[in-house]
């Protein structure tokens, strides 16, 4: 502005900022189809919140909070054993919510919070994944003083098809592979139980018995990953027992 | 003459704890049905005990029984109130036939969420239970001392009584903001106003005044 001698002035001419961003590479390459990145996992971190997990694989980092019990909508009255050990009928039952955001700088473009139908799909299937593990009739009255019971852990891992040269699954994508897939799945599995907890996929795959590979592929992926969230669960309990007055 | 109130009541302790074991994650395997038998914390399936938590794992041997196994998340006691367990409370509303309270300690040790309890206008005395009057006996404020009678239903009420000499308002406000000393086991007097409001007061053990 003419006479504005308050503000710095900035340059006449502006470019876009791509401009000067190094160019990534475009084809992501070769690797062993059954390749994990290596995870790094930490539990406890949040104090505010009842129970929280930080994991980082690759250039991924994901932060969760456990946080409960809410006021459940209105009161129901039933029948049923109170006290240790009695599992509540299913009018009674807890339950479970789990919401799912992406930060707006996660990725390559900028995404607005509210972000629309997937945020709100991968949450429920979050839910759903979750859902068979946590032992949600101990808890009709929402105390949760001890921490959610659990009858196992939930040990996820995702694939993705790449259509060329050949389609092959490939094991823990990386965000360029997924870009590139023709087709994504996910599979939940409870390791000691030996049930699968959750499956999300979609996309155009070839045949069935190629999906069935996958499955088989992602279920092998969550067993390896296993050892990695039990030692980083141990970890934290022994820092728990640690911090607390004797 | 001020004599000072501080109530305690001893950890009943009737089992022998082995020193903890190992720390254990959901799902783990822990044991043989044969073995021991599940405490909290735990579930069986297919004849094995396993964990519910992540937390250390305890095996409480009682004298002949099989030891009880069980995974604690804190190393300390389990502290939900126990029905016969003598609770410390805050009246937290009042109406004419029962006070409602949040209970802040069971025994001497504080709990991290408070629970709710509710006495009942015929659990406040042991004698004269019809001609008990809430509004004489606590008003919303007062700390009192309670015994559990039952851990109620699913609206997670407890139930508490306060018909025993040693139970009742502890600690009272008086209607000018002071805390008033207790005359007998119905009255207790404001010290700057000396007006005597009704209480149901518990009884100060002999070990607990200072005169």
């Amino acid at each position: 502005m003419p006479g504005d001698h308050r503000r710095i002035r900035g340059p006449e001419e502006s470019q876009p900022p791509q401009l000067y961003a190094t160019d990534e590479d475009e084809a992501p390459a070769s690797r062993d189809p059954t390749r994990l990145r290596p995870v790094y996992a930490r539990a406890g971190l949040l104090s505010q919140a009842k129970g929280s997990a930080y994991l980082e694989a690759g250039g991924t980092k994901v932060l969760c909070a456990v946080s409960g019990p809410r006021q459940a909508e209105g009161s129901e009255r039933g029948i049923g054993p109170a006290g240790a050990g009695g599992e509540a009928p299913a009018a009674l039952r807890g339950r479970l919510v789990c919401e799912f955001r992406r930060a707006p700088f996660s990725g390559r473009r900028r995404r607005a919070p509210p972000g629309g139908g997937e945020e709100r799909e991968l949450a429920l299937a979050l839910q759903e994944a979750l859902e068979p593990a946590v032992r949600l009739g101990r808890y009709p009255r929402g105390q949760l003083e001890y921490g959610v019971e659990m009858y196992d852990l939930v040990v996820g891992c995702g694939l993705s098809l790449m259509p060329e040269p050949s389609p092959t699954w490939l094991l823990d994508p990386t965000r360029l592979e997924e870009e590139r897939a023709a087709a994504g799945l996910t599979v939940a599995l409870m390791p000691v139980l030996n049930q699968v907890a959750g499956l999300l996929g979609s996309g155009e795959g070839s045949q069935t018995e190629s999906w069935a590979e996958a499955v088989r592929l992602g279920l092998e992926g969550c067993q390896r990953l296993y050892p990695v969230l039990q030692q980083c669960l141990v970890r934290a309990a022994r820092r728990r027992g640690a911090a607390a007055p004797p | 003459m001020r004599s000072s109130l501080c109530f305690h009541t001893g950890l009943e302790t009737g089992a022998v704890m082995v020193p903890p074991v190992r720390y254990c994650i959901p799902g783990e395997r822990l044991c043989n049905l044969e073995e021991g038998s599940p405490g909290s914390g735990t579930y069986t399936r297919h004849g094995y005990i396993f964990s519910s938590l992540a937390g250390c794992l305890t095996k409480r041997s009682e004298n002949g029984a099989l030891p009880v196994v069980s995974v604690m998340r804190e190393t300390e006691s389990q502290l939900l109130p126990d029905v016969g367990a003598i609770v410390t409370c805050k009246v937290s509303s009042i109406n004419s036939r029962f006070a409602k309270v949040h209970i802040l300690y069971v025994g001497s040790t504080p709990l991290k969420n408070s629970f709710r309890g509710t006495i009942r206008k015929e659990d406040v005395r042991a004698t004269e239970k019809d001609k008990v009057e809430i509004y004489k006996s606590f008003r919303p404020g007062d700390i009192v001392l309670a015994k559990v009678i039952s851990l109620g239903d699913a609206q997670s009420n407890y139930l508490l009584t306060t018909a025993e000499n040693e139970l009742g308002v502890v600690v009272a406000h008086s209607e000018s903001g002071v805390q008033m000393v207790p005359i007998s086991w119905c009255e207790m007097q404001c010290p700057k106003t000396h007006t005597k409001e009704f209480r149901k007061v518990a009884r100060v053990q002999p070990e607990f005044l200072q005169t």
